[in-house]
């Protein structure tokens, strides 16, 4: 399997902090409403219990991405290590990739009349350092792992209360939070 | 409930409204000889498709860079739904500018070729993934059934007397498949997955859907009284589908809204 960045969501470790959130927010300096990752809580269909859980999600680098398959200006690319790059400068804002991506990671700038999306802060991979939301993390609950690398173990693609859509395969992969532990004394 | 892409709407029914009128035409063509003025139905099809194009270039964030959208034929469904309107809209003008009263036959076929490809471009570039209700042939369904209905209600304004009936039949069995299927998929979808049901609730609840509803029954009605296509009728016809189509881009439920509850 060739190199694939991806994220791993660790519901077990999320507190539901946002701290992942702002972090993206103070990093890139997003217009007013313009918002790359979301912490999303698990609806208690999911997760019925009275603690919550959270998946903190932004664009999941498919490997096959609708995004980059529907873009009419070829505003998308996708680099060697599997991140999924947007160019805003070739946008044409025609939102079509706003409308195709399962999972709403891209979203539209009203200032900038383009779209744009979670870019991995690969100009930080680059670097040697990690993207802004992983290095944020108080609780060690996002991790940057790469899937060509990556162990057998007990994460999850498509966990209850997230989008499964095998054709575009989204790396982002999940820890489902366990049962909390009832005390009786 | 999400935008209802106004340039959108006026783009994809106008230009199927064009599209219907050219497979008219070639239908007419089949029939036989018939008389009708082409010049003028010709300067219809370029009139729709030219202001459909138009308005759609309201939609984008920078129009004045529009001129880019061919770069990715290769993949994107977008890219050849520009491709084929502007063929189309190129046959349809060249017809209108050069053609005399009788219609060019090469012509004729050239744009039922390119306006199908227009529709069936059209249909795949409105069926994504992020949209589950509608990740299928529906759309370009929906969009084949507006460009009949279309098509054969405008083309009662050209076509000779002797073609009339031939063009009421039509519009009478289009109309009746359009409200089969506009009255059963969203009663199907509610036995979907969650999206689907989530979009079967929003176009049943939705006025703009039952005023599509009404007024597809209308033209039936008023078709079934007169046995044939009042001239005033393709217009009730084009806002029945104006309306329909709001709902298709407004109501359609996206995978994103459910994240974190169950599909």
């Amino acid at each position: 399997m060739k190199k694939q960045y991806a994220f791993l969501v660790d519901s077990e470790k999320c507190i539901g902090c946002f701290t992942c959130a702002m972090a993206c927010r103070n990093y890139y300096h997003q217009e007013k409403g313009v918002v790359w990752r979301h912490v999303y809580p698990l609806n208690e269909e999911i997760y019925p219990h009275r603690e919550r859980a959270f998946f903190s999600l932004a664009c999941n680098h498919c490997e096959n991405p609708a995004c980059l398959n529907v873009c009419l200006v070829e505003a998308y690319t996708k680099r060697e290590d599997g991140v999924v790059v947007h160019h805003q400068e070739k946008c044409i804002g025609c939102g079509n990739c706003i409308r195709s991506c399962p999972y709403g990671a891209p979203v539209y700038n009203p200032v900038e009349k383009r779209a744009e999306k979670c870019s991995f802060c690969h100009e930080r991979l680059d670097a040697g350092l990690l993207p802004a939301c992983v290095q944020s993390c108080p609780t060690g609950a996002l991790k940057l792992i790469d899937l060509a690398t990556m162990e057998p173990g007990n994460h999850v693609q498509f966990p209850p209360g997230f989008p499964k859509n095998d054709k575009v395969n989204s790396s982002t992969r999940f820890i489902m939070p366990k049962v909390p532990t009832m005390v009786r004394r | 409930m999400q935008s209802m892409e106004l340039p959108l709407v006026l783009f994809t029914v106008l230009s199927q409204a064009a599209i219907g009128l050219v497979l008219m035409n070639a239908v007419r063509l089949h029939a036989g000889p018939g008389g009708g003025n082409a010049r003028k139905e010709w300067t219809l099809v370029a009139a729709l498709m030219g202001v459909g194009i138009a308005a759609s270039l309201f939609h984008l964030g920078h129009p004045l860079e529009s001129y880019r959208a061919l770069a990715h034929l290769e993949k994107a469904w977008l890219s050849r739904e520009v491709l084929a309107a502007g063929i189309f809209f190129a046959l349809a003008a060249f017809a209108a500018f050069t053609g005399r009263e009788k219609g060019s036959p090469v012509l004729v076929w050239a744009s039922v070729l390119t306006g199908l490809l227009a529709l069936l471009a059209s249909g795949m570039t409105y069926a994504p993934p992020a949209l589950p209700a509608v990740n299928n042939a529906l759309p370009t369904v929906f969009f084949l059934i507006s460009a009949v209905v279309l098509g054969a209600g405008f083309a009662s304004w050209f076509a000779a007397d002797g073609n009339q009936p031939l063009l009421a039949r039509i519009f009478v069995t289009a109309l009746v498949v359009g409200l089969v299927v506009r009255l059963t998929v969203p009663c199907a979808w509610l036995s979907g997955s969650e999206i689907m049901r989530q979009t079967g609730m929003a176009w049943l609840g939705a006025p703009l859907y039952w005023i599509h509803i009404a007024l597809m029954a209308a033209c039936l009605g008023v078709l079934w009284k007169n046995r044939a296509i009042p001239v005033w009728l393709p217009i009730l016809a084009l806002a029945g589908e104006l309306a329909g189509r709001a709902v298709f881009f407004s109501e359609t439920i996206h995978t994103a809204v459910n994240i974190g509850a169950p599909y």
